[in-house]
């Protein structure tokens, strides 16, 4: 089944590209040296609540399955025992279901913020947590905007739980298990491919969508994505993040750190030399 | 497409820190080697340099008494006794022979100590009258001392003073001690041209610049008859009770 | 070594041709009463400390704390670690003023700010191992395993390691002393001049850090709170911070070891203490025009009328303006008392600003917020208790308050 969805993809990709852009990216898709982020699309649109992703994503981590049903209205957020959760939302559309977890970003606030880089973003897209690095300083916590990772508390051997999209799995050219037990609303793929996808839907349907794909901007870009019927802040998303990277709100101070070093110390010797003339006073003649 | 990875800002710091590594720890030898080829040069100017007002040590806060010696009490009671800087700055470098002892007695301008340079001494009178509580031991092995700092490491002995009002009275201090030890510098070049006979031309350089201003170390390559002319004419104390 | 003004009082003494381990073997008797007011509140609550810290290894931190996934960071990183370094700043500053600036005045009062500095550095990157969460693996950003270079808190952390060994370097011409060692002392002061260099700069680095460590929090600090600046404020502040400390320190290790301090240091503290107010109005001063600055740059105006708003009034206000004023007003008047009122409302400012930018004003809008349990109270009162015990250990033994033996050539 494997095998089938990703020819399937594949030639969505390819049709979808096509459509859109009109170039033959078709060489590109087959190339698998290519180097591009894998992300996630999902569509609240085609989200029907069922929570099989909640489920299927507990049993693969080894985490509590939580036999929920899903109400209306509130806001369920990830925890320390749950990686991804559903919400439904009563909206100006009817009801609507957003899934939360980890928007894997581009340029990921946690990773730069990791001083062990136990948080790590992998050169096939998705941002993982090493445990044999982390030593649970929680500024991964402090540090991301979207306040996924989340922290054991109450264990002698604390883990951050946060999704990471079945990272194993990708590797040995699995997909995750979410994406794979959806019907519909979740599809793995390249980001790249995945954003022209979105594009063709929300072009195809334009009254089904909002003219906007959570996820292409937001946070310097994610690779978690997701479109919807209605604006994103009715879904419990945080529509007031800025669109560019968060680490590089830090480049400004890391950037001045050597040039600081270098400096300093040769202002402080210079001054220290201009003053020595001025030991030799009265109150040292005792 | 997206394939730049995210720590794409913060690629090059791990090097960066390393070389900020190397700049600290280049820059103490660097900042050492500096500094001391300046003091060398500024060593070499100093002794081919010219002995004015203007390059001599003179603190405010203590006295100064006419044969050149110095006095200073702490609050503890006890006197700092030591060499002025223009006196160290005409002999150049000397060692100090101390004659007396501590828990001896000392009276005022009875002979304390003695310094020498090659063989040509001066007698060193005491300025105060007192007990002697200590010598600067310091002093026979660094004799530079006496000539870097003769204020301050250079002193010479510590005394407990019996009579410091009666005998410092006439000695000078403050603005007084600077205006006569400007005085003495005139006076001294006077001295020397007043002995400008006994000179050789050759000799005639070494003491007087083009400018006519006196060489640092003025006396130290000098025959001892000048030092003893010097001793006599000059510090004017052969004589004990000729002086205040 | 008698002081003059209690000739019957004997001192410590420094070690004079003894060995060095029967030195030490005497020197680890204890000194002084056993139940000082001090001793009678600090021993229950280290012991209870103690116990607390046991549970938190044993069953979580969740088990003592109240940290929530929304606010990850609490008392013992606001407080313990942002707060306590920025007090510990005064090392830095004074160490500046007497070996670069040289300002001789403050010489006497160098010594215990740089053991006070370093024990606060100790003292408070220890407190961070509490917070860990897989403290065995706090070795890795160390040696090279995993360096994530990336990170503020990696500079951060690597600067504390560093300065720890600045600090214990400008601080060792005094285990020397006390330790008789006279070549070691020799050579270690020499190095002094670097150590303090290479001091002045990670502090301004690691000052400035902490406050970019919530650089990437935007959107979760408050408005009135976060901003580009916060490393500079943090830096500018923890000047007057430090000094403040000194102030209130060195108040209280002046009456407490009355009977270490030479007459002349005595007379110098009234001194000391304006000089100190003195610098303290003019960095505020300058940091109050920088709050202005950023406050107009974030066009924060619509933000004043609401109830942070006055929070942050009252802050700036009430604990950095009216000090100010009162350093001004208490210099000119050369009043010592209410200098040191003022110092003491310079460091209830610096808490709070220090507090509500990684605490009180992050996720300020979290539906559950945060209030640090008893628990974390008394392991930080236990941090602090301990740092205390370690420095009056010191201070009565070591050469710090004290003069220096005789055999150290003092004059500079």
């Amino acid at each position: 089944m494997g095998i089938d969805r990703r020819i399937f993809i594949k030639t969505l990709g390819v049709t979808g590209v096509t459509l859109v852009t009109g170039t033959m990216l078709g060489a590109e898709v087959a190339d698998d040296e290519a180097i591009e982020f894998q992300g996630m699309l999902y569509d609240s649109t085609r989200c029907v609540g069922c929570r099989l992703c909640e489920v299927v994503c507990a049993e693969t981590h080894n985490l509590p399955v939580l036999k929920v049903k899903l109400k209306t209205g509130v806001l369920r957020k990830n925890s320390e025992t749950q990686r991804t959760v559903i919400n439904k939302f009563a909206t100006s559309k009817g009801d609507v279901s957003a899934k939360k977890q980890c928007m894997h970003c581009n340029e990921p606030a946690c990773a730069a913020a990791c001083l062990t880089q136990a948080m790590h973003k992998t050169k096939e897209g998705p941002v993982i947590w090493r445990s044999e690095k982390c030593m649970g300083c929680r500024f991964c916590m402090v540090s991301c905007p979207f306040d996924v990772p989340k922290f054991e508390y109450h264990s002698a051997n604390p883990k951050i739980q946060k999704c990471d999209m079945c990272y194993d799995r990708i590797v040995s050219g699995g997909i995750p298990a979410c994406a794979e037990a959806c019907g519909d609303a979740l599809i793995f793929g390249s980001r790249s491919l995945l954003i022209a996808e979105a594009r063709r839907r929300i072009a195809e349907n334009p009254k089904d969508y909002v003219d906007q794909i959570y996820g292409e901007y937001v946070a310097g870009g994610t690779g978690f994505l997701h479109i919807g019927p209605v604006p994103f802040n009715e879904l419990g998303m945080n529509t007031g993040l800025q669109n560019s990277s968060y680490p590089a709100l830090t480049k400004g101070f890391l950037y001045s750190v050597p040039a600081v070093f270098v400096l300093l110390p040769s202002v402080l010797l210079g001054i220290h030399e201009a003053t020595k003339n001025n030991q030799t006073n009265d109150e040292e003649l005792e | 497409m997206d394939v730049f990875s995210y720590n794409n800002i913060f690629e090059t710091k791990g090097i960066e820190y390393l070389v900020v590594i190397a700049f600290l720890m280049l820059l103490i030898p660097f900042w050492i080697t500096l500094n001391k080829k300046v003091k060398i040069a500024g060593q070499i100017r100093q002794a081919a340099g010219i002995l004015t007002a203007r390059t001599l040590k003179i603190p405010q806060g203590i006295f100064y008494s006419r044969n050149h010696t110095w006095a200073h009490l702490e609050m503890s009671g006890i006197a700092n006794v030591g060499l002025d800087d223009l006196l160290l700055h005409i002999t150049g470098d000397v060692r100090f022979n101390h004659l007396k002892n501590p828990k001896e007695k000392i009276k005022k301008g009875e002979l304390l100590a003695e310094i020498e340079h090659n063989g040509k001494t001066l007698r060193i009178f005491s300025p105060v009258s007192g007990e002697i509580l200590d010598i600067n031991e310091v002093l026979t092995d660094n004799p530079e001392l006496l000539n870097e700092d003769p204020y301050l490491k250079g002193w010479m002995y510590k005394v407990r003073p019996t009579r410091w009002i009666a005998e410092t009275s006439t000695y000078f201090i403050a603005e007084d001690a600077t205006n006569w030890l400007g005085k003495e510098l005139e006076r001294f070049k006077d001295f020397l041209s007043g002995r400008a006979g006994f000179f050789s031309p050759e000799s005639a350089r070494l003491i007087l610049q083009d400018g006519g201003e006196l060489t640092d170390h003025t006396l130290s390559d000098l025959p001892a008859e000048v030092w003893q002319n010097f001793q006599e004419d000059f510090l004017n104390h052969t004589d004990p009770s000729k002086h205040a | 070594m008698k002081s003059l003004n209690n000739p019957v009082v004997t001192i410590a003494r420094d070690n004079d041709g003894k060995s060095v381990l029967r030195f030490l073997a005497g020197e680890l008797k204890p000194k002084g009463k056993w139940l000082t007011p001090f001793n009678i509140i600090s021993i229950p609550v280290i012991i209870l400390g103690l116990v607390l810290i046991v549970i938190r290894f044993w069953k979580g931190i969740g088990s003592i704390t109240n940290l929530s996934q929304d606010i990850p960071w609490g008392l013992w990183i606001g407080f313990d670690v942002v707060t306590g370094v920025a007090f510990a700043g005064g090392a830095y500053v004074i160490t500046f003023m007497v070996y670069i600036l040289k300002m001789n005045r403050y010489h006497s009062i160098v010594r215990v700010t740089v053991l006070n500095g370093f024990l606060a550095y100790v003292f408070y990157a220890g407190a961070l191992l509490l917070d860990l969460g897989r403290p065995w693996n706090v070795i890795n950003p160390i040696i090279g395993n995993s360096f994530g270079t990336s990170s503020v808190l990696f500079l951060v952390a690597w600067h504390f390691l560093l300065y720890m060994l600045a600090e214990l370097i400008e601080f060792s011409p005094a285990i020397a002393e006390w330790l008789g060692a006279k070549r070691a002392r020799k050579i270690l002061s020499g190095m002094t001049l670097a150590a303090v260099i290479f001091g002045i700069t990670l502090s301004t680095l690691h000052q400035s850090g902490l406050g970019a460590l919530f650089l990437m929090a935007k959107e979760k600090i408050h408005p009135l709170w976060y901003s580009e600046f916060i490393p500079l404020m943090f830096l500018v502040s923890s000047v007057f911070a430090g000094l403040s400390m000194v102030i209130f320190e060195g108040s209280i290790s002046h009456k407490v070891f009355f009977n270490q301090i030479s007459e002349k240091n005595h007379k110098a503290q009234k001194g000391i203490i304006s000089g100190l107010s003195k610098i303290c109005a003019g960095a505020m001063f300058a940091y109050l025009f920088l709050q202005v600055l950023v406050f107009i740059h974030g066009k924060r105006w619509e933000y004043l009328d609401t109830p942070m708003g006055y929070w942050y009034l009252t802050e700036i206000a009430g604990f950095v303006l009216i000090p100010m004023i009162l350093f001004f007003y208490s210099y000119r008047r050369q009043n010592i008392l209410m200098i040191r009122i003022a110092a003491i409302l310079t460091m209830l400012g610096v808490i709070l600003n220090r507090l509500n930018v990684t605490v009180i004003g992050f996720r300020w809008d979290a539906p559950v917020h945060y209030v640090p349990t008893w628990m974390e109270i008394v392991v930080t009162l236990t941090v602090i208790f301990t740092e205390i015990w370690i420095f009056r250990w010191v201070i009565n033994r070591m050469p710090v308050l004290r003069e220096s033996p005789s055999w150290v050539n003092k004059v500079k």
